[in-house]
Parts: structure tokens; sequence; C-alpha cells
């Protein structure tokens, strides 16, 4: 008898499943046809006009108005006390909200996803369960931050058409399928979350725990795509492809959506959505660490807040290198652009930027010596923090070194020259390079002696894998500093292969470093158990630094990111005709990315206060039943 | 200390002379611990650290850097320190001790030094206030955000002729057989004799380039290229320095192109165009003296323009 129910959920999973598919197939089809009729058509008109592609450079027919120039008219706005005058500051602050939750709910289905297949494949059936209950956990934080998400970006949706009619009918008539796609795509998005979240119970065995985990996968496609075809209109924004000069449509969808900057920005918004979904869950354990009343539960939120950490500073390793790949393209499609960005108007919220990063590697290194504390064994450790402090130290001092000094005239004399000349070099790009490989690398040095704080090892080649890791990050500080100081004798295009090895030797740290460390854990002795719970209260608010520092970079490069097309809307095809057309200054920037930044945690408490609620009536119904079968942590 | 720092070797000297400071603590902690059986408390080595690395940021670097940066490098030094301090839970007992004692005032003696703390704190602040904004004997000029290399434009227009940054090339930027000379291929001509009277493709171009720096920039650019000309110390900002890494080395070849031949005046806006004492050459050179010029740059500096592919 259970066995048949049991397949009968299995059947309705599946048939949702093709429903689902087949959903986000038919608008998916029905476009390629469109796309397949309109060539014949265009072949029997021939005097159909033709144009040209602006990045593409191919011939297609021409459809649609194309771009109209704008004038003050264009921007109805309310007229309310500066700065709220001006239309683009109210959808900056609502982009950028919606853009939060956004990608916090894209981050946290995949950990679960991965949460919840590591549980999966756990032979510990106690750790296992501690796994999937962390998974569940996630998503409940995440199932209010998803309709958060959907008010932001209705709310947002209405600002653009009311505030930006003239500029959004343009975007509208261009990506219209794409706009219905994207929607579908939200309805099924939705339809996963929530089986997802509501039948975790209930597909919790056997086969059925498989389908579930399968649906987490397929969550994270929805989400992925969802947030793709989204950068594919900022993308097209920047570095517009598929319309002609005068911004008209020239049939090809394909071309619309991949433009120059599109891949780049996927993948970099991937990877940070990680990040920054890891450092709010993490700010959440934190915050449930401090409030908690129990030893249990301080237990808990210590493992859960690890894990986060664990999880954001994971995914903040490769980010520099998309970081990288993106500014090339950027460089690649206008240099104009580049310098804005890097050199020239935008680059003070760069050294900002830097000063950010170096938070991050900070609280992280300051998190893993905190948690050392709770591990028997680690003093014997204890004396290597201060060279780990010391090299990012170092390594931060030529990242925050800005290119163009903030100087009085009386210091500039004193210097002879804009270019200091000792401190001068660390502002290019070379010692940039060399800096945030070493920061990366005495990271990950920290995570090794963290994994062996509380070990004994005894495997017999304990001595050999010591002097292969010794060696291992030896040869790539020294190849990675050599390097750095060789970029400054050969072209910039020579230097940009060069990083290859640089950025390899980091890899193969991260990869091979920490894979014999786990080898040689293997059968290693416990020296004590890790005491969850007995962390710092000082360690958690390094949490709270992580969790803060990725919303503040989040809103600092969102908005370097839009504001580098300066007086354009499209670049290069339509002019932001608006009242106010100008830069904003870099004070008025960092209070609106701050405020940004309080509005967000503020809604998060709300949301995570929710949650509270949620579980408490949940607890009140279960008590005497159940009996939370996930023990604390500590074993 | 001006004769401690070569050119060339600045950077390095630096981060060695950090790296060297930092073992001798090391190295002399250890040593003072064997010798007495214990080290110096947390915090005095934290002050330590502190003014080892302020006296090598305000003194030892020369010449002296700005104020701004002083900050940003004392501030990063300052939170390093806490951090250390406080990250395990042995140390920050034992360094928060000595504060947390003068508070409750656990000692006579502590109560003493509080009571001086709480005087003389609030006094301290308000003259650090007072001095900071009350007006000066003479007054400074105002520290500057200057962007020393804007955004190009897209397109400039030099003696009517339209040229667009991100593709244009140097024309004399060629082999003696005319053909282009991919950046990084000049290499081989760097030891090259200009004065050879044979010379042909690049390596005259670079010679007649010469010629037009001589006559024209080497008054403010200097002979080295190094921004020390004789006029140079007249002007503010000084004229760049191209021999830096930081100049014409960090530059695409069409974006010097446009600054020697608009100059300083016509410059955007973030450059501060009325700080710039850089003529615009577009008045007083030919094109290709201006393309020529540009190239004998990056010979005699041995950098090359930067390219984006
Ligand atoms: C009157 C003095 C003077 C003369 C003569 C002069 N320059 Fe300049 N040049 C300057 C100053 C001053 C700057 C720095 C401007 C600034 O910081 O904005 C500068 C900047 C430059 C730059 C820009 C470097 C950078 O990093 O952006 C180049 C290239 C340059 N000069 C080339 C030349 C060439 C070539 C000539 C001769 C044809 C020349 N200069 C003649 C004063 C001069």
């Amino acid at each position: 008898m259970l066995t048949i129910i049991k397949h009968r959920k299995l059947w309705a999973t599946c048939m949702l499943g093709l429903f689902l598919a087949l959903s986000v197939m038919l608008p998916l089809v029905s476009t390629m046809a469109l796309a397949e009729e309109a060539q014949p058509q265009a072949a029997a008109a021939a005097a159909v006009e033709k144009g040209k592609d602006v990045y593409y450079k191919t011939e297609g027919p021409v459809s649609g108005a194309g771009w109209t120039e704008m004038n003050e008219n264009s921007y109805p706005s309310y007229s309310l006390p500066y700065p709220l005058s001006e239309n683009r500051v109210i959808i900056w602050v609502l982009a950028q909200q919606h853009l939060y939750f956004g990608s916090f709910v894209l981050a946290v289905p995949i950990f679960c996803m991965v949460i919840e297949l590591v549980g999966l494949l756990t032979r510990d059936k106690v750790m296992a369960k501690k796994y999937d209950h962390l998974a569940y956990s996630f998503v409940k934080i995440s199932l209010t931050a998803y309709s958060v998400t959907a008010i932001l970006g209705g709310l947002l949706l209405f600002s653009f058409i009311t505030f930006y009619p003239a500029f959004f009918s343009y975007i509208a008539g261009l990506f219209r399928p794409v706009m219905h796609i994207y929607a579908l795509l939200f309805l099924a998005e939705s339809g996963t979350l929530y089986i997802y979240y509501y039948g975790w119970d209930k597909m919790n065995h056997g086969l059925l725990k498989w389908v579930h985990a399968t649906m987490g996968v397929l969550l994270n496609v929805f989400g992925s795509v969802l947030m793709m075809l989204a950068n594919s209109w900022a993308a097209f924004m920047m570095s517009p492809a598929g319309v002609d000069e005068k911004g008209r449509f020239l049939g090809n969808m394909w071309h619309l959506l991949h433009t120059a900057l599109w891949n780049p920005i996927n993948v970099h918004r991937i990877i940070g959505n990680m990040v920054f979904g890891g450092g709010v869950v993490g700010a959440y354990a934190a915050y449930k660490f401090l409030s908690a009343k129990t030893d249990e539960d301080r237990a808990y939120y210590d493992w859960m807040g690890y894990i986060s950490m664990f999880l954001a500073v994971g995914s903040l390793i490769p980010l520099p290198f998309a970081g990288y790949w993106l500014m090339r393209e950027v460089y690649g499609y206008r240099q104009q652009m580049g310098i804005t960005l890097m050199g020239g108007l935008l680059a003070w919220l760069f050294i900002i930027q830097a000063v950010l990063i170096g938070a991050l590697f900070f609280a992280t290194d300051y998190y893993l010596f905190a948690g050392m504390d709770r591990m028997k064994g680690a003093e014997r450790y204890a004396k290597s923090i201060k060279y780990v402090l010391f090299l990012t130290a170092a390594a931060f001092l030529v990242w925050l070194t800005p290119h163009t000094l903030i100087i009085t005239p009386q210091e500039l004399k004193a210097m002879g020259g804009q270019q200091h000349p000792v401190v001068g070099n660390f502002g290019v790009m070379s010692a940039k390079n060399g800096a945030v490989n070493t920061m990366l690398m005495t990271t990950i040095i920290a995570f090794i002696i963290y994994q062996r704080a509380n070990k004994q090892i005894t495997v017999k080649w304990a001595t050999w894998g010591n002097a292969a890791i010794v060696a291992m990050f030896t040869v790539a500080l020294v190849n990675n500093w050599w390097v750095a100081i060789y970029g400054y004798y050969i072209p910039a295009n020579v230097r940009v292969g060069l990083s290859v090895p640089q950025v390899m030797g980091t890899l193969t740290c991260l990869f091979v470093g920490t894979g014999i460390n786990i080898a040689m854990m293997r059968g290693a002795k416990d020296m004590g158990p890790v005491l969850w719970g007995k962390i710092s209260v000082r360690s958690q608010y390094a949490l709270f630094v992580l969790g803060v520092s990725f919303t503040w970079l989040m809103g600092l490069m969102g908005y370097i990111r839009s504001s580098v097309r300066l007086f354009w809307h499209v670049m290069e095809i339509g002019r932001d005709n608006s009242p106010w057309a100008f830069t904003h200054t870099i004070g008025f920037a960092a209070n609106v990315m701050t405020f940004n930044v309080v509005l967000f945690w503020t809604l998060t408490l709300f949301v995570f206060w929710l949650g509270e609620i949620g579980t408490k009536v949940a607890k009140a119904a279960h008590a005497p039943a159940h009996q939370p079968a996930i023990a604390g942590g500590s074993k | 200390m001006a004769t401690f720092w070569r050119p060339g070797m600045m950077p390095i000297q630096l981060l060695l002379t950090i790296g060297v400071t930092f073992l001798i603590f090391v190295i002399g902690h250890t040593f003072i611990k064997k010798t007495f059986g214990r080290g110096l408390p947390m915090l005095a080595q934290g002050a330590l650290t502190w003014l080892a690395a302020f006296t090598i940021f305000k003194f030892v670097i020369s010449p002296p850097i700005p104020s701004s940066l002083l900050y940003i490098y004392m501030g990063l030094i300052t939170l390093v320190i806490g951090l250390f301090i406080s990250a395990n839970e042995v140390s920050w007992t034992e360094s928060k001790k000595p504060i947390v004692d003068t508070l409750i005032g656990a000692t006579p003696l502590h109560r003493g030094v509080r009571a001086v703390a709480f005087i003389a704190l609030p006094l301290g602040f308000g003259w650090g206030t007072y001095t900071s904004i009350a007006p000066p004997k003479n007054f400074p000029e105002p520290p500057e955000l200057r962007t020393v290399h804007p955004a190009p434009p897209q397109a400039i227009k030099v003696q009517d002729k339209q040229f667009t940054l991100q593709t244009s090339k140097n024309p004399f930027r060629v082999d003696v057989k005319g053909e282009y000379l991919d950046v990084g291929k000049e290499k081989e001509f760097f030891a090259s004799n200009p004065f050879d009277p044979n010379a042909e493709g690049y390596v005259k171009y670079v010679k007649e380039g010469g010629e037009v720096f001589f006559r024209n920039c080497h008054f403010c650019h200097g002979d080295n290229l190094d921004g020390r000309g004789m006029f140079a110390f007249a002007f503010r900002p000084i004229p760049a320095n191209l021999a830096d890494p930081g100049t014409i080395a960090q530059l695409q070849e069409t974006f010097v192109f446009w600054r020697i031949s608009k100059g300083g005046m016509n410059a955007p806006r973030e450059i501060n165009p009325w700080d710039s004492a850089m003529p615009p050459w577009e008045e007083h050179l030919k094109i290709d003296d201006i393309w020529k010029v540009a190239l004998f740059e990056y010979w005699h500096t041995e950098f090359f323009p930067r390219t984006w592919d």
C-alpha cells in the first residue's frame, strides 16, 4: 500500500516536471518558429529595408521604429524634494532591493542543492540528517524572501513604466518574447520552489528523495536562466547588439541576447550571488547564535555559520577571475568605458571596492582563527597566524594603493609629480594581480591550518605531504611575485597572458594543496571534537562584516556597472536626455548605496523574524511528538 | 633617506623593508622569550608594530607619501593589529585586562590612570578638533581628487582629420618593409642606433620623433623623459613623468596621441584642464610629428603601449 502511494507521488512529480518543462519549451519553440518564418518573408519582399548590426556587423531586415530621441517630457516625475525628484534615484533603490533579494533567492537554492546532495551522499546517518535539516532551513529563509523579490520586481516594473515610459516601451518592444519567457519561467520557478519546500518531509526517503534533489537542480536551472534573461537587458544597454545604429531590431533574437558583455556578466553574477547568499545566511546564523538561549542552539548556529562562511568564501575565490574577465571584455568593447571605470571618473569607487574586498579576506581569516579556539590542538598552529596575517596585510597594502592619489598641492610638489616613485608602482594592474593572488593564497593557507587544527596526522607520508604543501605554496607565491614584477617590463597584452600562470598557481594551491591536506587527514587522530558553540562572540561579528561587506560591494559594483554608460541609456544608440543626465558625486552615490544596504538588512531582519514566528508556531504545535533528532552538533 | 632608494627598485625595496622589519620583530621576540622566559605583552607588541610601521611610512619612504595615503595605511595596520590581538581568547583576555582594569579602577594606580585619562582624552579630542578646523596661518590649498588619465573620447578630430581612438594605429610603427609592427615586436629595435644613417622604418621614425621631442618637449618633460625638464618645476602639476610605469605604459598609443594633440586645456573636466600646462600640440606640430614623437617616447622608455586583445 505504502509503495503505491509512494509511486503515485513519484508519478505526480514526474508529470509535474514534464508539465513545467513543456511550459518552458512552448514559448521557446514558438519564438524559434517565428524567427524562421521571418526569413522567407523577408526574402519575398525585397523592398524590406536592411540594417547593419552595430556589433556583429551582419545585415538583417529592419523591424520596429528603433530609438526615438527623448526629451525632458519622456521622464514624467513627481514633484518630490531632491533627490526623489530624480526618477533614476527611485529606480536605483528599487532595482537594488529587487536585485538583493533576487540574488539571495537565486543563491540559496544553489546551496540547498549542494547541501542536500552532501547529505544524500554522507554515510554517517547523524551528519546526513543534520545536513538535510540545514538545507531545509536554508530554503525556509528564502521562501519569504522569494515573495519579497516578486513584490519588489512588480514595484520596479511599474516604476519603469511610469518613470521611463518611452525607454521602457523601446526595450519591451525589442525584448518582447524574452519578457514573456521570463514571466513563464518565473511561474515555473515558483511552482518548483513550493513543491521543493512543502514536499521536503513527504519526499524524504528512497527514490523520492532523489526526485526531490533533482527538483533542487531544476530550481537552479530555472533560476539561472531567469537571471540570464534579465542580465541580457542590462548587458544590451551597456553593449548593444542585434540592432542597427538607429536601434532598430534586425530579426536576430540571439544577437540581441548575446551581446559583448552578456556572458561575462552572467558568470560574474552567478558567482557573486553565491558569495552574497552565503554571506546573508552566515549573518542569519550569527544573529541566531548571538540570540540563542541554549547550548544546543548555539552549537547548531555556530555550525551553520561555519558552513555558510565556507560556501561564501569558496565562491569568493573564483570571483576576482570572473571580474578580470568582465573588465577585459569591457576594455575590449570600448577602451573608453574601461578607463572611465578603472582610471577615470569612477576609479575612486574601485578603491572603495578594494577596501571592501580586503575586509572580506580579513574577516574570513579572522573567523577561521577565532574558530580554532574551539578546537583542541589548535595551539600548535597559533604561531603561524602572524605570518598569514602579515602576508595578507602586506598584499592588501599594495592592493589598496590607488593609481590616482588624493594630494594637496604642497604634497604634490614634495613628491615631484603625480606618480609617487615608490608607492606609485603599486597603483597598476601588475601589482594588483600579484596582491590579490597573494591574499587568495593566504586565505587558502588559513583554511588548511583550520582543517588540521584539531587533528593529529598519522599517515606515514606526513613529512612528505607537509613538504609538498609548503613547497607548492612557496613556488606559487614566488612565481606570483616574480610575474607581478616582470609584468612591468612587458606589453599589456602579454601581461594578460602572464596572469594565467599566476591564476594557475593559486588554483593549484587551492585544489591540490587542500587535496593533499584532506588526504593527510585520513585516519588522523582527533585531539578532541570541535566544540561547536564555543566560539567567541567577536567571530560572529566577523560574519556580519562578511555579510554587510558583500551587500555593500554588490551595491557599489552594480552602481559602477550601470553608471559607466554615462549619458547613454543604450550605449551609443539612445542618449539619456533626462534633466539629471550627469554622474552623481561619489559622496552622493555612496550615501544611496549605504541607504540601500541599511534598507536591505532591515527588510532581511523582517524576513528572518517572519521565519521565526513560523517556527515558533510549528514548535508549539509539534512540541510533544516532535523531538528533534538533530542533536546540537557535538558528537 | 633619499640615498637609500634606487630608481626602478623602489617598490621592491619598500616591501623588503617591511618584510625584514617584520622578521626582525619575530626573531627579536623569540630571543626575548628564550632569554627572559616570557615575551612582551600582546598590547606592547601591538604598539611596537604600530610604531615601526608608522616610522617606515612616515620617515623612511622618500619622497613622503601624501597624508591621505598615510591615513589609509595606518588605518589598515591598526586594524590588522586589532585582529591579531583579538583572534584568540588568551591574547584577547590578556590584552583587554589592563584596559578593563583601568575602566573599573581595579587598583588605586588604575584609578589614578583612569582619572588622568578621562581628563586628558576629552581635552585631546577637543584640541584635535580645534586644530583640524581652525583656520591655519597660511592657508594650504585643499587636496585635490584629480583624474590624471581621464577616459578618452570615442573619436577626435585633429587638423580636420578624424581618428577613431579604439582602432587607429600609429602609421610609423612599421618595420623596414612598411609592415605594421605589432606591439611587443618593436622590442628588437630597443637597442638599435637611431643615428645610423642607414636606419629604416621604425628606427628612422624614432629618430625623427626624437628630434621633435628635443625641439618641443624636453624643456618640460626632461631629457630623460622623467618629467624633470628645466621648466618643469614652474608648473603645477609638474609635467608627466613618462618614464614612470604609471603613465604612458598604462595607455594606448592612440590615447597618447590624443593627449599630445589636445593638451591639457582641451582635456575632459575630470583632469582639471585649468591645472595642466601641457600645450595642445595640434596647433604647432604636424599629425605625422605627433605620431612620431609618441613612437619615440615609447622607444626611449622601453615601455609598450597598452593593447586590449
Ligand atoms: C609647457 C610644458 C610642456 C611641454 C613643452 C610639453 N608638455 Fe607634455 N605635459 C606637460 C604637463 C604639465 C603634463 C601633465 C598634465 C597633467 O598631469 O594633466 C603633460 C603631459 C603629457 C602627456 C600625458 C602623459 C599621461 O600620463 O597622461 C604626454 C604624452 C605628453 N605630455 C607628451 C608631450 C610631448 C610629446 C610634448 C612635445 C611635443 C610635450 N608633452 C610637451 C607639460 C608639457
